[in-house]
């Protein structure tokens, strides 16, 4: 008894050890490479087999493993991080106490140092799987900890109390729960813990990232954020600090990321129209004129080192707020076949101000009953750093802003076209934070929304671009799904490449040709083909916010000009736009859809499956009586690879899963024979089997041991008469 | 297969246990399997208690057994004026010879039939109980050993409980088993009337089929049956049951079990076996139990068929 308790307590101490190995080497395994951990580890698990016989010996050297190994890379030119080393030796000390453990002291400090290591290593790591190894030694460390706890009471306690076999697993469940209610309480708090853990390892410098409390590095963080130039982050007037700037524009950003336009005189474009389409044209181009904006597709290759490539800090922007979005700045809705111009744009309805807690929102008004809705919107904060613009940059839908004192509507304006702007002003001023809310979008809406399109406008047919469109989304009816096609089309089958210049009349057909093109072509092609399927469209320039532009340690993502971006938006109504991403490389924005939406998705997609799994439930739960007789036959045959006893009991034990079967179990409490020959009393011949099946299994079973044979044919034939028909017709006889 | 049955001892007693059961059914036609309970509690040395109503082949049942095994019959009709002595018997002064002579009671004789044993005292009832038990009686202090073979078939009227002393627990626990003959059935009742008319001799020949000695030698076999150690458990576990069942307030008492057993492997013999099944222990748990077990309902078959159904029987395994 004395030995079994210790191996489990060793066994258990062991495990925990290395589930603590565990956590350390997965973080390594993150950061340092693949070759050196595989060749750590492959060399750690040997010695602690080996240790598990000469603990003495093995014990030593494995504790001492990580530090050599540490020696090792570092000689040979790898690099090894002194405190990565150190938390590993802890590791494999800890498991050298466990294997080496002769006393439950040694043990006990074993469990302490797993613990600690299993505690460090979570907080350090970035990825949040590495919370299960610690919550997998939580569970296992109470299961030991409850374990020793009844043992040491049971050396005191009377010999009648036992504790309930229940104890173990509730008081995991309960340790566990715990654990993840407090978990799920400290989430909200994450950014903090963040940063908490990343003082705790502070960095040499050399990533992308940056902390205030690291000992030296080159941080960009608080630098940008400290206003080093510009003290104030927000003057309510237009006094010249904001006026005049050397700052680079959007067009430039534009330019620089996306080459600059290729210019044509206007003679030179109107001669490829039809002299029906010319006065059309004419008269956009005189909008145009008013709107002032225009964006070629046209556009020459990208001129190496500008001076924005230059610039000590290339943040244009800085984010707080979901990534992987797109920040819109201007929006275009005309098309000409090689330039996109926006349409003249009038201000829409001024905002309309409320009172949130202390903060004073502007809501655009057309959508302001969607605040009513139970989704809460996205939120999100800008911070104009060197952005030479009116323009804020927003998330699609943005319909609420804040600016932390400012509480006049005439600060803020949307066009007709949803971009968010602050007029009368040369620029948004630098360092104003700017408070975002946008509206969710459900993937419900979209395909409800969607459902029905009116036939394309004549005017914006190509029938090439049609044609093509059609090919892409043949057999697919959803006007939605056809989108999606699309999509998916140019996501998957064209390459993006901004160096790549499109030199023809049609950018459009050269990119569908080339199946290259940088991603004002994508949102061209992808606005286009939206337009063949009878969807308004539009496109739209701003930023990408890359997942990889987070700073952790700063909290924002930094937006650079290399980020901007171009995509496109379909209508979805009057009042919403929602954005759609066809060029590979970005993130798609996301609609979350709705269980109902998925749960129909999947039937569509897989109802065969269900209807053949259902049918195949159904036959085969009516039949359940056949293919389980089949089975029990079968066994039965394999049961002459055992002895006359487990064969008798297994022959017993498919009579009683026949009756069990047929609905009518056998009463335990009536001794086999006796159930037998009741059921066999109406059939002579059988109950005559029974009696000599039984007078075998009586000798066998109750005999002195070792006086008989078992009358296996005998037993075989009752298998075969009492089968799973004879029981049904016996059930059937006593409910009738 | 048959070189296992001629090693086996019960081969012997298979014969002429068969006879007895054949002139035993005899006189009691129809009722085999009161008859095999009877033989089984013969075979176990007790003693038997017929609860049943009158007319029903107790005295029949008594006189063939007597007769089968040799013996000699005593009859006892109990009343209230029935003394100790005149079961026991007395010594009495014989005035020529100036002597005290024994004059033996009927408890001297083989098989003896106490008919309606609940009408007497309890002085006159523990008296017997006591020969029952003890197989001896001790008149004036000399002891006087019982046949080897007796037996005692006790009768109780279940009908007339007027002026009745019924058997305390702690007497009743003294008898084996207590069985109900019950009237014959319908075929049974034609035989016995056609019987009846067919013959002038209307009680039936019955001839001696063992001696006293087979028999005694059958329940020294009895004794040796083998009874498996999970048989035993399962007979430990039954018990326990019974002294579980909150209806129950008087349960089965380590000599009841002894009692359970021993019948148990009489049971087995009967059946030409020389080992002892659970399918044994339950056949004779009825009438075994019925004798022994006090419920505070008076329903005793419900708490004997409760106290069966709350335990797993054994099952064959390896």
């Amino acid at each position: 008894m004395q030995t079994r308790r210790l191996e489990r307590r060793a066994i258990e101490i062991i495990v925990l050890a290395c589930l603590a190995l565990i956590a350390v080497y997965a973080i390594r395994a993150a950061t340092e490479p693949t070759t050196v951990i595989a060749l750590e580890l492959g060399v750690i698990a040997p010695v602690a087999l080996v240790s598990l016989f000469r603990p003495r010996l093995g014990a030593w050297i494995l504790g001492a493993l990580p530090l050599i190994a540490g020696c090792v890379n570092r000689l040979t030119g790898v690099p090894a991080a002194a405190e990565m080393m150190a938390v590993s030796t802890a590791g494999t000390a800890s498991l050298a106490l466990a294997i080496g453990a002769t006393s439950n002291r040694v043990a006990s400090m074993s469990l302490v140092l797993s613990g600690f290591v299993v505690l460090f290593a979570t907080s350090i790591n970035d990825d949040p799987r590495g919370i299960a190894v610690a919550i997998v030694w939580i569970s296992v460390c109470m299961w030991h900890l409850i374990a020793n706890h009844w043992e040491r009471l049971s050396i005191c306690m009377a010999e009648s109390i036992e504790p309930s076999r229940g104890v173990r697993p509730v008081s995991l469940i309960v340790a566990l729960s715990v654990c993840l209610i407090s978990g799920a309480i400290a989430r909200n708090r994450w950014t903090e813990s963040r940063r908490l853990a990343s003082g705790f390892m502070p960095t040499s410098g050399g990533t992308k990232w940056s902390d205030p409390s690291a000992r030296d590095g080159v941080g960009t963080g608080d630098a940008a954020i400290a206003a080093r130039e510009h003290a104030e982050s927000f003057g309510a007037v237009d006094s010249d600090v904001f006026l005049e700037s050397t700052e680079s524009t959007l067009f430039d950003m534009i330019s620089e990321s996306l080459g600059e336009p290729k210019l044509k005189n206007k003679f030179e474009r109107r001669q490829g129209f039809d002299s029906d389409k010319f006065i059309p044209s004419h008269q956009q181009l005189t909008q145009t004129e008013k709107g002032g904006q225009s964006f070629s597709t046209s556009r020459a290759a990208i001129k190496k080192n500008l001076s924005l490539r230059n610039s000590s800090s290339t943040s244009v922007i800085q984010w707080i707020g979901p990534t992987g979005i797109r920040l819109a700045m201007h929006r275009f809705d005309r098309f000409d076949g090689v330039t996109w111009t926006s349409s003249e744009q009038s201000t829409s309805d001024p905002p309309q101000q409320r009172q949130i807690g202390d903060e004073t929102w502007f809501f655009l008004p057309s959508l302001l009953e969607r605040w009513t809705d139970e989704t809460a919107p996205q939120l999100g904060t800008v911070k104009v750093l060197r952005l030479e613009s009116t323009r804020i940059p927003s998330p699609m839908a943005t319909t609420g802003v804040h600016i932390k004192d400012i509480d006049r509507v005439d600060f803020f304006a949307w066009d007709q076209h949803g971009n968010l702007f602050m007029p009368g002003r040369e620029r948004v001023p630098s360092l104003t934070t700017i408070d975002l809310a946008s509206v969710r979008i459900s993937e419900d809406e979209l395909v409800r929304g969607l459902s029905s399109v009116a036939p394309a406008d004549s005017t914006q047919i190509d029938p090439e671009l049609a044609r093509y469109a059609k090919h892409v989304t043949d057999g697919i009816r959803h006007p939605y799904d056809q989108l999606q096609a699309i999509l998916r089309h140019l996501r998957t089958d064209f390459v993006f490449d901004r160096d790549h210049s499109v030199d023809s009349e049609n950018p459009v057909q050269a990119f569908l040709r080339t199946r290259r093109g940088g991603d004002h072509l994508f949102a061209t092609t992808a606005a286009q083909f939206a337009r063949q399927l009878g969807f308004e469209s539009r496109l739209v320039t701003g930023f990408y916010v890359r997942p990889e532009s987070w700073d952790l340690a700063a909290g924002h993502a930094e937006i650079e000009s290399s980020d901007v971006h171009v995509w496109a938006e379909i209508k979805l109504n009057d009042d919403l736009w929602f954005e759609v991403e066809p060029t590979p490389g970005y993130a798609p924005p996301v609609y979350t859809p709705s269980l109902w939406l998925l749960a129909k998705r999947w039937a569509a997609e897989a109802w065969p499956a269900i209807v053949a799994m259902t049918i195949a439930s159904i036959v085969l739960f009516l039949t359940r009586s056949v293919w389980a007789d089949w089975i029990l036959r079968l066994l039965w045959f394999f049961s002459a690879l055992f002895g006359p006893r487990t064969r008798l009991q297994f022959a017993m034990w498919i009579l009683a899963t026949r009756a069990r079967l047929a609905g009518k179990s056998r009463p335990v409490h009536d001794p086999q024979r006796d159930w037998l020959t009741q059921l066999a009393a109406p059939h002579l011949e059988l109950s005559q089997l029974v009696r000599r099946v039984c007078d075998s299994a009586d000798r066998l079973c109750w005999h002195r041991a070792g006086q008989a044979e078992l009358a296996t044919a005998d037993v075989s034939d009752l298998l075969r008469q009492m089968n799973a028909q004879f029981f049904k017709r016996q059930a059937n006889k006593v409910s009738a | 297969m048959n070189k296992l049955l001629d090693a086996s001892p019960p081969s012997a007693a298979i014969q002429p246990l068969a006879q007895l059961r054949e002139s035993l059914g005899k006189a009691l036609q129809g009722k085999s399997s009161q008859i095999e309970m009877v033989i089984a509690c013969l075979l176990s040395h007790g003693h038997l208690l017929l609860d049943d109503l009158p007319g029903t082949g107790k005295t029949t049942l008594a006189k063939a057994l007597a007769r089968s095994i040799g013996g000699k019959l005593a009859r006892v009709q109990c009343t209230p004026d029935l003394l100790p002595s005149d079961i026991t018997g007395f010594r009495l002064f014989n005035q020529s010879t100036r002597e005290f002579e024994f004059h033996p009671g009927p408890v001297f004789a083989d098989v003896m039939l106490a008919d309606e044993l609940n009408r007497t005292t309890p002085r006159t009832q523990s008296a017997l109980l006591e020969a029952m038990a003890e197989r001896q009686v001790t008149i004036d202090a000399v002891p006087h050993p019982l046949a080897e073979t007796f037996f005692v078939i006790a009768t109780q009227n279940p009908i007339d409980s007027h002026g009745a002393y019924p058997l305390p627990e702690a007497q009743l626990d003294r008898f084996t088993m207590r069985l109900q003959i019950g009237y014959p059935d319908r075929q049974a009742q034609l035989d016995i009337l056609e019987s009846a008319t067919q013959s002038d001799n209307a009680t039936p020949d019955i001839e001696p089929v063992m001696s006293r000695e087979v028999l005694s030698k059958l329940q020294g076999q009895v004794r040796t049956i083998f009874v498996h150690q999970r048989v035993r458990e399962y007979l430990v576990d039954l018990v326990e049951a019974s002294r579980c069942d909150p209806q129950v307030e008087l349960g089965v008492s380590p000599r009841g079990m002894l009692l359970w057993q021993r019948i148990a492997q009489a049971w087995a013999l009967l059946q030409g076996r020389d080992f002892v099944t659970p399918s044994d222990v339950t056949r004779v748990a009825n009438p075994v139990l019925s004798v022994r077990l006090l419920t505070s309902d008076g329903d005793t078959q419900a708490a004997i068929e409760r106290v069966m159904s709350s335990v797993p029987a054994p099952e064959y395994r390896a």
